[in-house]
């Protein structure tokens, strides 16, 4: 693991310190931190609070950051030992992720890698393996490999700055769950200038930590030396990715998946042979991750489908943690790695074949690590190595051997396979269950002796398979080889219709065959119990796992009684259950008699089977169970006998009876037995578990913590301990309660019972793959297998919430497909985009918003809510500038929400009543007018009104325009009456139906060059084909020309006006001119009169005379005085400015003489 | 993909569990063969009935019967439930048939569900509503179910050939999932409460079975408190009638029941077979109730016999940690829920008879079914 040191580095002159000068002082002032920080130090109590409202905003602060930083505890259920840590290397082309995976596995193995294709693992330290991956640079392989990231490197050409890839996988990664991201500057060496450089790294830093959060590792390697990465920044990129510890993510917790690294095609050379594109089996390996799988999980693989698996296997460790013995570092036989799609390693990767490459000096004769045994036992077998070394692994005499083993007669072949599988196979050992029937009846029917002979010699044939010594006959290398296949068949035997009969004795048979000295009595009995078989098979040919059956012989004898019970309830259904069905069977069974043929079937069959139901398809269904008879519970033995079930029996009895339980209990015990929380570090003893439900027991945790909180961190400790670290410790318990629970069963139960653990290799056989899968298929892009959870296969409406992501050029149309990424599945679609009115409806809208979420309803295989949904419009690399379109999450499936959309329905009157009118044209049949009934309706001019009924005219109402039919009138009623040009309009509102389109984006059944084509948006194909966009007259907007509207006075004939009342008679008659009465009337005046008036007029006259002439002289005097004005206005300006300018003379020669 | 994934059982038993199972893991099932043999082929009217139920609360679904009613197409759908439902029961079976499986069903739906259903209360065949009420509800508290949403209502009573009762059901819906229980404890039995009823019969009745079943609990137990529940006029029903349901209570809070019902058959069928149904005197209900209460605590576990199915699916239902259940002998119902649940759920028990006890003790790892109709925001 010590990486050379100074082996490609030049040694650099050391840095000197100033000791003395400016800098110094600076320096060691800024060390100091005063006076002030000094005192505070050396007595902190003096400077304590001085307020109470300070102290408490402080406090108040510090809590909100405390509970800011908790979250919710997620249970972590994997046990064993973790699957290998993916790295995703991810970046722009040409950035060096190939490099980098290369000098890293170098770093760890201190192998060369001549090209990176598949996932490498990696054995990185005693506890830790790591896988990298390589991010493909297309859209699909970038969302397939964030999805399975533990951790990502992103690689950034620090030359060149960000490119949109890096924020694209970032988005990726923030939809399908955050796994920790890490940044890596390449390319350094191309600044020359060293401060430009540093410019550089400061701003690609802070771009890099708005981007994800304040503080975000962005790792800088400065440059290349003999064109690797230098060895010192290797090994602290290592230390950094070997420190991550993996995020729990709520998708990947609760689904198991596989990032496959070893990918086989399986099917028989025939049948390929016959169709080239004849549906494929496959193998997949690889570890398996999430969470524990079981048998009947259907899959999903990326870019190719769902498939159900037609066998699962947990294979041995191919890359396995070394021993766990006390040591710092890992040996050097212990720098593991994997990658058989690389080449690298034992198995070299080919489409159709595997290759095995083994160093000289590794192969040798002498017995070998366990780790390597195991390693290479799957992959080869040369006679003469495999010879030497079960030479070295027999355990058993040969007599022994002979005397264990049974021949089978009618060997059964397994489908023809390349013969690396059947070796896996072998591997595979007690975790291999093979489905097919067992050939456990063919022992037990016939006889050793008769057929012995033929056997031997036609399966003597096949030499190649002969893996066991020459020194036994012919005769014993067939028994070998069937029991090597035997081996596979016989597990299932626990649920076999004969086991049952044997459960008695079985456990004395356990017994002689654990002391190995069975003799041949056994075997001439003819019938051989199938435990004996079974361990003799593992016993020959797995040496390794000669001592594990000893351990797990002992409970399997002590679960005896229990496996019967289970084949009970789980074995055929034909079975009699003797147990609980009672004897009433037998009274009802006599009666046979002559009415039988004349009753129906049915009854006849209910009439048998009153008791015992499991053989009537058509029981009644009760979950009352009725006892057969009631027993006399006054009796005294019968009170007696449940005395100590009250409590006012005996308790100590009934302490008894728990005890007596309590072969369980000491289960229990081990349950809650010693174990560490392995994040505090804190140890909880056994006792806590008694009284953890009451207070007591947290008591004694507190205990506890106080003796351990040395090593707790402090803020561990600042947690309180309220209700989060009584979350935690629920959790911490029922895990704890799981693995004791689970470990005390044998494997094979185990797997059936919750499946096949996480971190296990696993290997899994799927049928009906298209060939394509094969043809196309490319090391290069990582392919996984995602469980599919329950419900989850289906199809359905789900609706999301959604926002177009504010980089990407376009707001998105509704019912244009786009691909969506949900869970594993990639699939396009086609969502309709909604927003939620204030009355709950969802009003369809046809294009997102923008900056805002809106629903988009969609079809497709249904994901459950909460799970993150990536859109992107197109998958080609050079289309758009940012790919992803869209991102949001699920809310429900939701078929019920409707989504509407506005319309307008638009009508014209043909015959008006007073208030009521009949409305043609809105609708087009009397079948709708009967649909909107009652609908409210309106003119244009406000005129409210309503739907009332289908309305026929008659023909003469109307004149009838041609194709004009009379179906589909409305009689409408409004508040006022309308007018013969009013428009009337009903506002609706009509269903939008979402589209059942999905359509799994295949990537996988292609080239990977080629770019998906699925279905094409409208505009796309509008282009495509040079169609132009329909064009609606109507639609276009004009001006509005209104036409003033001319109203003719209204002609009210004579006659009729004169009829009229006068309150009905027009008032309106145009205006006369009235002139006033004055004018009108003469005025006659006295002589006196005339006379004064004739003086007054004089008398004015002269007054006005007067008044002119005054005016005349004063605009004369006026002008005389301007005039006299302006000349001496002229002198006084002439005056002053000369003035001025002699003034100004002087200050100027006197500022001058200042100057001076 | 498969274009056709239903699944093809046959036979009508075990409807209800089929059908809840096929719901909760969202599995289409194929149902052939109901009753095709007999003399009164296809679904039963409770069967009917209960797919009209599932029809009231669920959305989506498809539900397709044939003519003759022999084959059954069902692929199910979201569970919405949802607030002030109604259901008539009929009279073909109790209200205590439905109840099973809307109380499951009820924990996964999107909505709470409240529901009003009419019919017969108690009843000689499914679990009386008294029980429902004291016993089933309280079991879903071990699974992690609060107890605030949960109630039963009984409006009036219904005893079996009119019916006539009316009870009211509130079942919240769970968030994600369940909690994995750990239960085997099952504790000594610290008192016994119980509930009598009389409808249309003289309230005098319901004191001679609390009087009967006294008298044999009382050699056993002191704490004994069997409530009288009298009803007459509408709260009544349609028809006469008289039972009690009895509860044990341990130590450990398990609970376990035994009820029975005594009706006065209907007119048409007093004539038919006059001399067979001979009704039994509230003191022999009495004893028989008690007896049946005492053969249930004899047999151990931490529920009685009628409720083992129930109690494995929701330990199959639970998240994927270990759950541990004690329960006395298996009733060849919870045998074939075991079946069930290994059919739709592929969860399967580890069943180890405990000698000793007379007690099996049965443990799972869950099948983590979600609520995925609920709502995110």
């Amino acid at each position: 693991m010590a990486p050379a040191d100074g082996g490609g580095e030049q040694p650099h002159k050391a840095h000197r310190q100033h000791k003395s000068g400016a800098k110094a002082r600076k320096k060691s002032g800024k060390g100091g931190g005063g006076d002030d920080a000094g005192g505070e130090r050396k007595n902190p109590k003096a400077f304590a609070f001085q307020s109470a409202a300070k102290a408490k905003r402080l406090q108040s602060r510090s809590a909100e950051i405390e509970q800011r930083r908790l979250h919710v505890p997620v249970m972590d259920r994997s046990i064993g030992e973790p699957p290998p840590f993916v790295v995703v290397v991810q970046g722009p082309p040409q950035v060096g992720k190939s490099l980098l995976i290369k000098c890293l596995v170098k770093h760890y193995t201190k192998q060369n890698l001549s090209e990176v294709r598949g996932p490498i693992t990696v054995v990185s330290g005693k506890s830790r393996r790591v896988q990298f991956v390589e991010c493909p640079n297309d859209i699909n392989g970038m969302i397939d490999a964030a999805k399975i990231a533990d951790l990502a490197l992103l690689l950034i050409d620090g030359s060149y700055g960000f490119e949109m890839d890096t924020f694209e996988f970032l988005n990726i990664m923030q939809v399908h769950g955050f796994p920790k991201v890490m940044g890596v500057l390449t390319h350094l060496d191309k600044f020359k200038d060293v401060k430009k450089l540093r410019k550089t790294k400061q701003r690609l830093k802070h771009r890099f930590w708005s981007e994800i959060k304040e503080g975000a590792k962005l790792f800088y390697l400065s440059g290349l030396i003999h064109g690797k990465y230098t060895k010192r920044e290797l090994h602290n990129l290592a230390r950094f990715i070997s420190v991550i510890k993996p995020i729990p993510l709520s998708w990947r917790m609760a689904h198991p998946y596989l990032l496959v690294d070893r990918f086989e095609d399986v099917t028989p050379p025939e049948s390929v042979r016959l169709n080239k594109k004849c549906d494929r089996k496959i193998t997949l390996y690889g570890y398996l991750r999430g969470c524990n799988m079981k048998r009947r999980t259907k899959v999903h693989i990326t870019g190719a489908g769902d498939f159900s698996l037609s066998g699962v296997t947990s294979l041995a460790d191919p890359c396995p943690l070394p021993s766990a013995a006390k040591k710092r570092g890992l040996r050097d036989k212990e720098k593991l790695f994997y990658a058989p799609m690389s080449g690298l390693g034992d198995l070299l990767y080919d489409k159709d074949a595997v290759y095995i490459n083994i160093n000289d000096h590794l192969v040798q004769f002498s017995k070998t690590d366990e780790n390597d045994a195991s390693k290479k036992q799957g992959k080869g077998h040369d006679v003469g190595i495999s010879l030497v070394k079960t030479l070295q692994n027999t355990r058993y005499s040969l007599d022994e051997k002979l005397d264990q083993s049974f021949i089978n007669f009618f060997g059964r072949k397994p489908a023809a396979q390349s013969e690396d599988i059947s070796a896996s196979q072998n591997d595979q050992g007690d975790a291999n269950i093979s489905e097919q029937a067992d050939g456990n009846d063919i022992n037990n029917a016939d006889t050793l002796e008769s057929n012995e002979h033929s056997y031997s010699e036609c399966s003597s044939d096949s030499e190649h398979e002969n893996d066991v010594t020459t020194h036994l006959s012919d005769h014993e290398v067939d028994l070998r080889e069937k029991v090597e296949f035997c081996n596979g068949r016989l597990r299932r035997k626990a649920v076999s219709a004969n086991f049952k009969d044997e459960v008695d004795e079985e456990g004395s048979d356990d017994d002689d065959s654990n002391t190995e000295n069975s003799g041949d009595d056994q075997l001439s009995e003819g019938s051989v119990s199938l435990d004996d078989n079974e361990e003799a098979l593992d016993s020959d040919d797995e040496t390794e796992n000669t001592s594990k059956w000893k351990e797990s012989l002992l409970a399997r004898t002590l679960s005896r009684r229990s496996a019967s019970l289970m084949q009970l309830v789980y074995g055929q259904s034909s079975m009699k259950l003797d147990s609980t069905a009672p004897e009433a069977n037998d009274n009802s069974a006599e009666e046979s008699s002559d009415d039988e043929f004349f009753v129906p079937k049915g009854q006849k069959k209910q009439a048998k089977n009153e008791a015992s139901s499991f053989d009537d398809m058509d029981a009644e269904d009760y979950s009352k169970f009725f006892k057969a008879e009631l027993r006399d519970w006054s009796d005294e033995d019968l009170i007696k006998s449940i005395r100590d079930r009250f409590v006012t029996g005996n308790w100590s009895k009934a302490a008894l009876r728990g005890e007596e339980i309590d072969e369980n209990k000491e289960d229990d015990e081990e349950v809650y037995g010693d174990f560490e929380d392995l994040e505090t570090g804190e140890v909880h003893k056994s006792e806590t578990y008694e009284n953890a439900a009451g207070n007591g027991g947290a008591h004694k945790q507190d205990d506890l913590e106080v003796d351990n909180d040395k090593k707790k961190s402090k803020r561990e400790e600042s947690n309180g301990g309220d209700y989060f670290d009584k979350l935690k410790e629920e959790i911490e318990l029922r895990k704890q309660i799981n693995i004791s629970e689970l470990n005390d069963l044998d494997e094979d139960t185990r797997v059936e019972i919750e499946g096949f653990r996480t971190g296990s290799y696993i290997r899994l056989e799927v049928h009906g793959v298209p060939f394509e899968l094969i043809e196309h298929f490319d090391p290069c892009h990582p392919i996984i297998v995602g469980g599919i959870g329950l419900g989850e296969e289906n199809t359905g409406y789900m609706q999301a919430s959604l926002k177009r992501h504010r980089w990407h050029r376009k707001v998105l149309k509704t019912k244009d497909p786009i691909i969506v990424s949900i869970g594993w599945r990639r699939f396009q679609t086609t969502p309709v985009y909604a927003i939620e009115d204030r009355n709950g409806r969802h009003r369809m809208l046809k294009y997102t918003p923008e900056h805002m979420h809106c629903f988009a309803m969609f079809w497709g295989p249904l994901a459950p809510p909460k799970s993150g949904v990536l859109a992107v419009q197109h998958l080609s690399n050079n289309q758009v500038p940012f790919r992803i379109s869209a991102t949001g999450w699920i809310q429900e499936f939701n078929n019920t929400a409707r989504i509407m959309k506005k319309i307008k329905l638009t009508g014209a009157p043909c015959k008006i009543f007073k208030k009521t009118a009949l409305i043609k044209r809105m609708f087009t049949s009397d079948l709708e007018v009967a649909r909107f009934e009652g609908a409210a309706i309106r003119t244009v001019s406000g005129i409210r009104g309503q739907v009332k009924k289908a309305a026929k005219i008659e023909p003469g109402d109307m004149p009838k325009r041609k194709g004009e039919s009379t179906e589909g009138i409305a009689r409408c009623t409004f508040e006022d009456r309308i007018l013969m040009s009013d428009i009337v309009f009903m506002r609706a509102w009509v269903n939008v139906e979402v589209p059942t389109y999905c359509n799994l984006v295949t990537t996988a059944l292609q080239p990977r060059g080629q770019t998906w084509q699925g279905m094409r948006t409208t505009a796309e194909l509008r282009i495509a084909h040079n169609i132009p966009i329909p064009h609606n007259k109507d639609s276009v907007y004009k001006p509005i020309e209104r036409k003033v509207r001319k109203f003719n006075p209204i002609e009210i004939p004579a006659k009729l006006q004169h009829l009229l009342p006068f309150k009905s008679k027009p008032k309106d008659r145009p205006k006369h001119k009235n002139t006033p009465v004055e004018n009108r009337v003469p005025i006659l005046m006295e002589p006196s009169e005339k006379k004064t008036y004739a003086a007054i007029q004089q008398l004015r006259l002269l007054k006005h005379e007067k008044a002119k002439k005054k005016k005349m002289q004063d605009e004369r005097k006026k002008k005389a005085y301007e005039a006299e004005k302006a000349k001496t206005d002229q002198l006084t300006k002439k005056r002053q400015r000369d003035e001025r300018r002699v003034r100004y003379r002087a200050e100027d020669k006197q500022k001058k003489r200042a100057r001076r | 993909m498969g274009r056709d994934k239903s699944r093809k059982l046959s036979g009508s038993r075990h409807f209800r569990q089929r059908v809840v199972l096929s719901t909760l893991t969202s599995t289409p099932i194929t149902i052939e063969d109901i009753r095709s043999g007999g003399a009164a082929p296809g679904l039963r009217p409770h069967e009917v009935s209960l797919l009209h139920l599932l029809h009231k609360i669920s959305d989506h679904h498809s539900l397709d019967l044939n003519d003759t009613g022999t084959k059954l197409r069902y692929k199910p759908g979201v569970i919405v439930g949802g607030r002030d439902l109604e259901h008539d029961c009929g009279v073909h079976r109790g209200i205590g048939y439905y109840l099973e499986p809307l109380i499951l069903l009820g924990l996964f739906a999107r909505a709470p569900i409240s529901i009003r259903l009419k019919g017969i209360t108690n009843d000689t065949k499914d679990p009386s509503v008294d029980t429902f009420r004291m016993v089933t509800l309280h079991m879903l508290k071990q699974f992690g179910v609060p107890m605030e949403g949960l109630e039963l209502k009984i409006e009036s009573r219904g005893a079996p050939p009119l019916g006539g009762g009316e009870v009211f059901l509130r079942v919240p819906n769970i968030n994600s999932t369940l909690k994995a229980a750990n239960w085997v404890d099952e504790g000594m039995v610290k008192k016994i409460r119980g509930v009598s009823f009389s409808t249309r019969v003289s309230p005098q009745i319901e004191n001679r079975i609390i009087y009967a079943a006294r008298g044999i609990f009382n050699r056993f137990i002191p704490d004994v408190h069997i409530f009288t529940d009298h009803r007459s006029g509408s709260a009544g029903g349609r028809s006469a009638g008289y039972g009690v349901s009895v509860v044990a209570e341990t130590t450990t809070g398990c609970l376990i029941s035994a009820d029975a019902t005594i009706s006065y058959p209907s007119v048409e069928e007093m004539n038919e077979e006059s001399e067979s149904s001979e009704l039994t005197s509230p003191e022999d209900l009495g004893v028989q109730v008690a007896s049946m209460l005492l053969e249930e605590v004899a047999q151990g576990g931490v529920v009685d016999s009628t409720h083992q199915g129930l109690l494995f699916i929701l330990c199959a239902l639970s998240p994927p940690d270990v759950s541990k259940v004690r329960v006395g002998q298996l009733t060849p119902y919870a045998i074939e829920t075991l079946r069930n649940i290994q059919d739709f759920l592929d969860v399967k028990f580890i069943i180890k008879p405990d000698p000793n006890s007379n007690t099996v003790t049965l443990k799972c790892v869950g099948a983590g079914v979600k609520n995925l109709a609920r709502k995110t925001l």
